[in-house]
């Protein structure tokens, strides 16, 4: 069944047409413009297609399209600011917490709600790793992704944040 | 230096998924649920009556306009058994594993594509299933190639140095077993691509997640009968590929749907697809027994290792090339009298072998490793003294080990030494102690090994070919062209590194181009991107770098030896704040004034263009025969806790301490490192794929495949040492594999020696929770009865 | 939550259909009701047609995999944005969790955490944080699968569901809910509304641990929740709960009988744990093996009762 969609994608009041039976991976990707949106396993097992969902990180691939008229969704292009990488990006780039790239929008969305949920608690290790457990990366071993994580934190509480 | 990461950051990555073409179509395949069976008819009606379907290919169509799979690997000249199957890239006869592609939808999107799969109605005869490595070489067994003899593809049979005498002068001989289970590689990126047919100029431009766009075109232009010059394979950006995306076969499917629908044709595989119907590895079990001095001097080994390869249809002799190494690995890094190898190949009813990380010189070491530990255990002696005591010796290089190989440089004793001292080996021991008195098991693992890298051997496609271009433009900006594709390796990011230091540049000028099959190579395979395309694009630049100093003598009026190249420009070095800029050094020489304000002698020698390209071969190969250039050295120490109550194993601590030569990015290195690790500890301890007796695949999805998530993995240790090596361009040695050879080594080690208690011989991975209970179940009860 | 209705005549079996990777979702017409009054009209008005779902965290899969399919379209009923399901709310003895809480919720709720903190312990061991953002409470309930892990807690918690009909609302005890894997008693047009816990008593502890090949995001190999109310040294009451070991998660009353009336010692506890694995059959299949699943039960039950001791000290 087609229907209209209006939601907030990236800051941006949006209206599609689209069919019910859509998941929101199919219309970020295929409608919005937004390829960041991975697409891997469709069953919410990877992680790859992590959004925020009214600031919270859900599978996109597991998310109806239908469901989400009227909400907010940002992936990891509503980050970028007048197309300067936002410096949760820069810490990953900097600490190469990226290898092939494919599980890094996901892991960012989720990294970028950790990171405002925490506030000014400092995060461990332990936290971070058990917050990510739903975003797989067969990369990097996940170690340079914790320290871009912490690496994010700090420039979040010198100021360096939007 | 980060171009691409900066790019994929900002969400503008271009995988697979993210192509888009006018007039598009959409590929879907429709896979067997049997294991085994004859096709005996197949239904297409229903599927090409949805609206929006385009066509659908059966196995009837591939083999009427395609020809068979081209053989990739052939050793049949050899004496060897080396069997080989005529087979296409859709069966018309018969399938032979679950999932096996029996034919394609095309239609107008994907959902639509997929709605018609179902309705695709394939009739089957149901064949017993040749499901086990060992029964499936019984006589009378179900065969998997009607025209074979048996399913008994390869059988390999090495002798390295006088395995005779090093078994005579043994003062005792232990015999050892190994087995490690099937698993899969599993990019987060499932294979994919489109296909553009030119039906006006009957030629075939593809885009996708190639590993290996040279091999790649050759396959799928010898498949199609279309000249290799008139296809053109592009790789996109590749999420993740860790060999499972070398060779094309499915693509060869897809290519054929746009020529005969004259469209664009897009294929993006489903992660179970992935994981059901693409490359699979391991799935080896060792018998061998190890001779050695009661000193603890090593002499020798005699092993047979059976491989499980699956079925061997789609890859046609790669899968079964892999036995080579694993036959020949055992050596590892220590010097031998003799040793005798069997590498036995057998075809099976499961998805077809290939390429994962490591791909077989992984296998002897692990296996060499488990049993030098034994008969350290046997001898009462700790792991680290027999390694120390049959280490080859820094003095030694370049040393010409038993079975070929030519150990480039390194010092082992070193790299083991300070794995011990930052895992604070004796520290450990204690705890382990204290822990013990308090009922709790703390298991301290440890493993050294070298990793062969940079791969060429005869009769395949693996021959050490490779290439490279590099160029500065006009504008002073310099292209940088190779085969070694992006496949999040951080070849980018070395490559701009190494032009950028030969040529004195800032490295934001260096545009390393994204690998397409114009240039030759057999691209990023067996660790070989540091090792034979970075020494091609390094000794590219350094050619180019002579004709930089002969233009800017020429156009400057300095004598060459003067030229200074630094920070993105060029100057004498008597007058160094008389410099001009690459941009300006460029426009001189392309147009003003252009070749005519170079020296004359340039131009009669046609060499005035700054643009280099180049082939490169490893220098000790020719010579020595070696299959590999350069060896890279690690020592990993591990500390593991095992509940004995639940079987569950807990990393505590993870060392790791490396040599791969001159380092071009440490970042990058670390980043293979933890990558190798994580991947080697999800095979150690969770990853399996587990068929059951009928052939079907039971685990087709990342909730029950089960790869480390980011609380599995720990923290890892890390340190260099450098000992370049004296064989590659830039003292650089490949390492990408190592990692995963020693991780998934140690961790067993580690869990074995927590489990010391009862007295278990960990050898058998996956080193589940279960199978670590039943061990422990099985030796309680054992040492009851001897009690 | 789907109603897991049997006998639903769009399902199909599915077991040697085409191995296609991921299948293509049916045609839908989606429904948003705000009230229950208004679900229950489309409920009535699309009779077998009708699908109830809130996060769909199954209902994909399912299609995906080809568990589920459907030949005609789909009447999609979300009941995700009805505020009456979304309520935490103590009620006297009782705590009240609306079918549409999502698991993050379950497990940052101070009343969950207060109230039933043993069914947080488990939430927190569910899945991926992207998951528990959208998964509820209701469905994974209502999808009456054997490794559900909220559904040990509420067993021995004695918690209740509320469920809603053309006829009205009715109370059914979660022990009494379940009938198979991926069946329960709900049938077409009925809706699971409510989870009802009776609320923590100061003699009181409880218990959930899980295990599974692997530490995070990952199915049960077996799940266990132990509850125990102590007074004056000895056991007044004992819940043991099982998942993943029979077609619905289990209680095992005769080891919670072994264990009233006792002093919780090391002697009592081992027996109990004994009783427990002995209590049940389970099977082997791709997760686990039978024997190691009785084995984990009885070690799991072991600890899980050691701890609520430990808790109550």
């Amino acid at each position: 069944m087609k229907m209209p969609l209006t939601f907030v994608l990236n800051n941006q009041q949006t209206t599609l047409e689209i069919d019910a039976r859509q998941t929101l991976l199919e219309v970020l990707r295929n409608q919005g413009g937004m390829t960041s949106v991975h697409r891997s396993c469709e069953e919410g097992e990877c992680g790859a297609c992590t959004v925020l969902l009214n600031d919270e990180p859900v599978n996109a691939c597991l998310v109806l399209a239908a469901s989400v008229q009227g909400a907010a969704v940002i992936t990891s292009e509503g980050l970028v600011k007048n197309g300067k990488p936002h410096p949760l990006m820069k810490a990953f780039t900097d600490e190469l917490g990226i290898q092939c790239g494919f599980c890094t929008p996901g892991m960012l969305m989720n990294a970028y709600a950790l990171i405002n949920r925490a506030g000014e608690v400092l995060l461990t290790d332990q936290i971070i790793r058990k917050t990510l457990e739903g975003n797989l990366c067969r990369c990097t071993g996940y170690v340079n992704i914790i320290k871009s994580v912490q690496t994010a934190q700090k420039a979040k509480l010198a100021g360096d944040w939007w | 230096m980060k171009k691409r990461e900066e790019r994929l950051i900002l969400g503008k990555g271009q995988y697979a998924d993210d192509l888009e073409f006018f007039n598009m179509a959409h590929l879907v395949f429709v896979g067997s649920p049997h294991a085994h069976a004859r096709i005996v008819s197949i239904d297409i009606e229903k599927a090409l009556a949805l609206p929006g379907v385009i066509t659908v290919i059966t196995g009837k169509e591939v083999a009427a306009h395609t020809r068979p799979l081209p053989v990739q690997a052939n050793f049949t000249s050899k004496g060897w058994t080396w069997r080989l199957a005529d087979v296409y890239a859709i069966p018309a006869d018969k399938v032979r594993w679950h999932g096996e592609p029996v034919a394609a939808v095309v239609a107008e999107d994907e959902e639509t594509a997929r709605r018609a799969a179902d309705l695709v109605v394939v009739t089957y005869e149901i064949l017993p299933v040749a499901g086990d490595v060992l029964t499936a070489l019984e006589p009378g067994a179900p065969k998997v190639y009607d025209d074979w003899e048996d399913n008994k593809q390869v059988h390999l049979l090495f002798d390295f140095g006088d395995p005779d005498k090093a078994f005579d002068m043994a003062d005792q001989v232990l015999p050892v077993t190994n087995r490690e289970g099937r698993i899969t590689g599993l990019p987060i990126e499932p294979r994919g691509c489109v296909g553009v047919y030119d039906t006006k100029n009957d030629s075939l431009e593809m885009w996708g997640s190639f590993q290996t766009p040279f091999l790649s075109r050759h396959n799928i232009s010898a498949t199609l009968g279309v000249p290799e010059a008139k296809v053109k394979i592009n790789a996109v950006d590749i999420g993740g590929a860790f060999g499972l995306k070398i060779h094309a076969w499915k693509e060869n499917v897809v290519a054929l749907a746009s020529k005969l629908t004259g469209r664009p044709v897009k294929w993006m595989e489903p992660h179970r697809d992935f994981v059901a119907t693409g490359p699979h590895q391991r799935d080896v079990f060792w018998d061998g027994k190890i001779a050695f001095k009661n000193d603890g001097t090593l002499l020798g080994l005699k092993a047979k290792v059976f491989h499980d390869l699956g079925v061997e249809s789609t890859n046609k002799g790669i899968a079964a090339l892999s036995i080579f190494p694993a036959c020949s690995s055992p050596t590892n890094m220590y010097k031998w009298v003799g040793m005798h190898v069997e590498g036995i190949g057998t075809v099976t009813n499961k998805s077809f072998y290939c390429a994962y990380r490591g791909y077989g010189k992984d296998k002897g070491i692990k296996f060499i490793e488990a049993a030098i530990n034994q008969v350290a255990k046997k001898l009462h002696m700790t792991p680290e003294a027999i390694r120390l005591k049959n280490f080859i010796q820094p003095h030694e290089f370049p040393y010409h080990q038993i079975n070929n190989y030519v150990l480039d440089s390194g010092d082992y004793p070193a790299v083991l030494n300070k794995a011990m001292e930052m895992a604070d080996l004796e520290g450990l021991r204690k705890r382990k102690k204290e822990l013990a008195a308090q009922g709790r098991h703390l298991g301290i693992g440890l493993v050294t090994a070298i990793e062969p890298a940079g791969v060429a051997v005869p009769n395949c496609q693996m021959g050490g070919i490779t290439e490279a271009r590099v160029l500065i433009t006009p504008d002073g900006s310099v292209e940088v062209h190779s085969d070694r594709t992006e496949i999040g390796q951080g070849a980018e990011i070395s490559h701009a590194t190494i032009v950028a230091d030969i040529l004195g540049m800032d490295p934001a000028m260096i545009h390393v181009k994204r690998v397409t099959s114009d240039f030759i190579g057999q691209g990023p395979l067996s660790s070989r991107g540091a090792v034979y395309p970075a020494s091609a694009v390094a000794k590219a630049a350094k050619l180019l770098r002579q004709k930089v100093v002969h233009c800017a003598a020429s156009l400057m009026k300095i004598p060459a030896d003067q030229v200074v190249l630094e920070k993105g420009f060029i100057y004498s070095a008597d007058a160094p704040d008389k410099k001009i800029s690459y941009a300006q050094f460029a426009e001189k020489v392309f147009f003003f004034p252009g070749p005519r304000g170079l020296d004359p002698e340039m131009l009669k020698a046609h060499d005035h263009l700054l643009d280099v390209t180049t082939t490169w071969y490893s220098p000790t190969t020719p010579e020595s025969g070696s299959a590999y250039t350069s060896f890279c050295v690690s020592a990993d120490i591990a500390v593991v806790e095992v509940d004995i109550e639940t079987g569950v194993t807990q990393i505590v601590k993870y060392v790791h301490v490396h040599d791969a030569g001159t380092i071009i990015n440490a970042q990058v290195v670390d980043g293979q490192i933890h990558g190798g690790i994580v991947q080697g500890i999800g095979e150690a301890l969770y990853e399996g794929l587990n068929y059951d007796e009928n052939g079907q695949l039971m685990n087709t999805s990342f909730s029950n495949y089960l790869i480390p998530t980011s609380v599995e993995a720990p923290d890892i240790e890390i340190a260099h040492l450098e000992t370049p090596s004296p064989f590659s361009e830039t003292g650089a040695k490949g390492m990408g594999e190592a990692p995963i050879i020693g991780s998934k080594a140690v961790i067993l080690d580690a869990i074995e020696d927590a489990l010391s208690d009862f007295g278990i011989r960990v050898n058998d991975a996956p080193a589940t929770p279960e199978k670590v209970r039943k061990w422990i179940k099985k030796a309680t009860a054992q040492n009851l009865e001897t009690s | 939550m789907p109603d897991n209705s049997a006998g639903n005549n769009a399902m199909k079996n599915s077991a040697m259909k085409n191995f296609i990777g991921s299948r293509a979702m049916p045609d839908l017409v989606y429904h948003s009701p705000d009230t229950i009054t208004d679900l229950m009209v489309l409920m009535d008005t699309h009779g077998t047609s009708a699908r109830v779902v809130a996060g769909c965290t199954d209902f994909i899969p399912s299609i995906r995999t080809g568990r589920w399919c459907f030949d005609q379209e789909l009447n999609l009923i979300d009941v995700s944005k009805m505020d009456e399901l979304h309520q935490i709310e103590k009620q006297g003895d009782i705590l009240k969790i609306g079918a549409g809480v999502n698991l993050t919720r379950i497990l940052e709720s101070p009343e969950v955490q207060t109230h039933c903190p043993v069914l947080a312990q488990a939430v927190e061991q569910m899945a991926s944080l992207q998951v528990r953002n959208t998964a509820t409470m209701g469905g994974n309930i209502c999808m009456a699968s054997p490794a559900a892990d909220t559904v040990p807690p509420l067993l021995v918690l004695d918690a209740w569901v509320m469920i809603h009909d053309a006829k009205g609302e009715h109370k059914v005890l979660l022990t009494d809910f379940f009938t198979g894997p991926g069946r329960s008693v709900l049938t077409s047009g009925q809706v699971l509304t409510h989870i009802c816990i009776p609320v923590k008593k100061s003699n009181e502890a409880a218990w959930f641990q899980k295990i599974g090949t692997r530490t995070a995001v990952i199915i049960s190999v077996v799940s266990a929740a132990v509850r125990v109310n102590v007074t004056n040294g000895i056991c007044d009451t004992a819940r043991i709960a099982l998942g993943s070991v029979a077609p619905t998660p289990v209680r095992v009353t005769t080891a919670e009988a072994f264990l009233e009336g006792k002093p919780l010692d090391d002697q009592v506890i081992k027996e109990g744990a004994r009783l427990a694995a002995h209590a049940i059959s389970p099977i082997s299949d791709l997760r686990s093996s039978k024997e190691y699943r009785k084995d984990m039960a009885q070690t799991l039950v072991k600890r899980s009762i050691t701890a609520c001791t430990e808790a109550l000290k």
